[in-house]
């Protein structure tokens, strides 16, 4: 393993602890999300990216626009870990989404229109997967965040342009990229977990204390 | 101390579970809108109080909230409520319960080990019963109390864009009241308005609920029946023809009958956008009053 040091002096090894600590993260939440509240998804090996300043907007822009007829679901977590939980959906995965959660009684809400519905759907799903993902890696980092209401919007929302540019891009930030698939249907998606560069220095010395908890 | 009379005093509900979904904590606000008084509920499991929160969806809240640490946020939107308390507000008299904006969250111990949950409960009634009203204003048309042409345009845009991701039928009936200058003409004006809102009662009470019903125009209506293909919207159109044949107009002692021409098309391939599919209704209704009036006229 090289120990180059790369953007903003987060080494191979760290990036290698933290890659260590999402693959066990996800496959407790992933682990629970089934047996507590049967949901089945399945997360794909995170991938780690340190993007550099100014690169932050442009990054979002492209991954957002790879996509096709999309909503996104945005929730900002705070604590000593802190940063933004990004889903993103094809806009068709709605109606599948409202099955999955079926037992829900949904008829006994009054709902404008389906379009409403699967918005709400997106928020609740995004919610508790971004919930589950986030959650498990502070766990595992010995701290825990809070969080504020998720937002979601599509193309036609008024935030869409603007989206990518709320990202500060004189900050450097640690991007973890995950695919996830639903088990009972065929719908995945995209996560995102961005962290900004204030939580950069608590992050690598608490993998430090990571890695020496198991030596 | 002071956390303590903060707790009471707080324009905000705020419960506390154990992880026996028993209530640990239930402030004066609670005991305030619940009519349940702190001694009664504290150390009852919440769902003695509230069978119906006993859903599939709570527990899967709670449990998420006791595992992963994650905040649950419920929308007025999408819930209306979690408890059923009393409208208070005088604004909010069109709703039978208070409508809240709840959150739940995990509460920790010293070893950062989640120990209880949390939930507040806001009132936004008097938001929602704004949101109402505004969306209300602007969507319906005045006269009749039906859509008007603006939500029809913005709705029909996303529907075709539904049944086209799906591939779902999706069809348009363009209604038009035949003669209705004489009307005006004869009876005068608020006879005119009397037969338009009458009408437009009638054919909302035949119509599926999910079908959109809009004012297009002066004597002009428009119909959108999502999942439906163009045979079962001639149908629909045939039962409107028939029922507003039927019916008989009372204003001002007087006795009339209308009809109506309707002109019926379906989304294709070819249709892209909601102006086209509304030309071609436009179109069909042309033929339907130049076979004479009170038709159906569909095109393929």
């Amino acid at each position: 393993m090289t120990k180059e040091k790369i953007n903003n002096n987060f080494s191979d090894l760290e990036k290698d602890i933290l890659q260590e600590i999402m693959n066990i993260a996800f496959g407790k939440a992933s682990a629970d999300l089934a047996e507590l509240i049967d949901i089945y998804v399945l997360l794909s090996v995170p991938d780690i990216k340190i993007i550099g300043m100014g690169s932050l907007p442009d990054y979002i822009k492209n991954t957002i626009s790879a996509y096709k007829e999309v909503s996104i679901v945005d929730q900002k977590f705070w604590g000593d870990f802190n940063g933004s939980g990004i889903l993103l959906f094809q806009n068709s995965a709605g109606r599948d989404l409202i099955t999955i959660l079926e037992d829900r009684s949904y008829k006994n809400f009054e709902i404008n229109s389906l379009v409403t519905l699967e918005k709400e759907i997106f928020l609740e799903i995004g919610n508790i997967l971004i919930g589950a993902c986030v959650g498990k890696i502070a766990e595992l980092l010995n701290t825990f965040v809070t969080y504020s209401p998720p937002l979601v919007f599509d193309e036609n929302s008024d935030g869409y342009g603007s989206f990518p540019q709320s990202f500060d891009p004189f900050q450097t930030a640690i991007i973890m990229k995950t695919i996830f698939k639903f088990k009972q249907k065929n719908i995945d998606g995209l996560l995102l977990i961005i962290t900004n560069q204030e939580s950069i220095g608590w992050l690598q010395k608490n993998l430090h204390r990571f890695l020496d908890s198991y030596q | 101390m002071i956390f303590a009379q903060i707790f009471e005093m707080i324009n905000t509900g705020i419960v506390i579970l154990d992880k026996d979904l028993k209530v640990y904590k239930w402030n004066k606000w609670m005991e305030i809108h619940s009519k349940i008084s702190a001694d009664q509920i504290v150390g009852a499991s919440l769902f003695t109080f509230f069978p119906d929160l006993n859903t599939a969806w709570f527990l899967r809240s709670f449990k998420s909230v006791f595992s992963f640490g994650n905040f649950l946020f419920f929308s007025q939107k999408l819930h209306r409520y979690c408890f059923p308390f009393k409208a208070v507000n005088i604004l909010g008299l069109n709703f039978e319960y208070m409508q809240q904006s709840c959150t739940m969250g995990p509460l920790r111990d010293k070893n950062n080990q989640i120990e209880y949950i949390f939930i507040t409960v806001q009132d936004v009634t008097e938001i929602a019963a704004y949101e109402q009203k505004l969306i209300e204003m602007n969507v319906k048309d005045g006269l009749t109390g039906i859509y008007n042409r603006r939500y029809l345009e913005v709705r029909l845009k996303d529907e075709i864009k539904r049944a086209k991701r799906y591939s779902r039928p999706l069809s348009l009936i363009m209604i038009d009241i035949d003669f209705f200058k004489k009307i005006n003409d004869i009876y005068g004006h608020q006879c005119g308005d009397y037969v338009l809102k009458t009408f437009s009662t009638l054919i909302s009470s035949v119509m599926r609920k999910i079908d959109i019903f809009a004012r297009y125009g002066g004597e002009e209506f428009c119909c959108v029946l999502p999942e439906t293909c163009l045979l079962s919207a001639t149908k629909v159109a045939e039962k409107f023809r028939k029922r507003v044949e039927k019916e008989i107009f009372n204003f001002d002692g007087k006795q009339m009958k209308i009809t109506i021409s309707q002109g019926v098309s379906e989304r294709t391939e070819k249709i892209t956008s909601a102006d086209d599919l509304l030309k071609k209704a436009d179109h069909a209704l042309y033929e339907a009053k130049r076979l004479g009036r009170n038709k159906v006229f569909a095109i393929e």
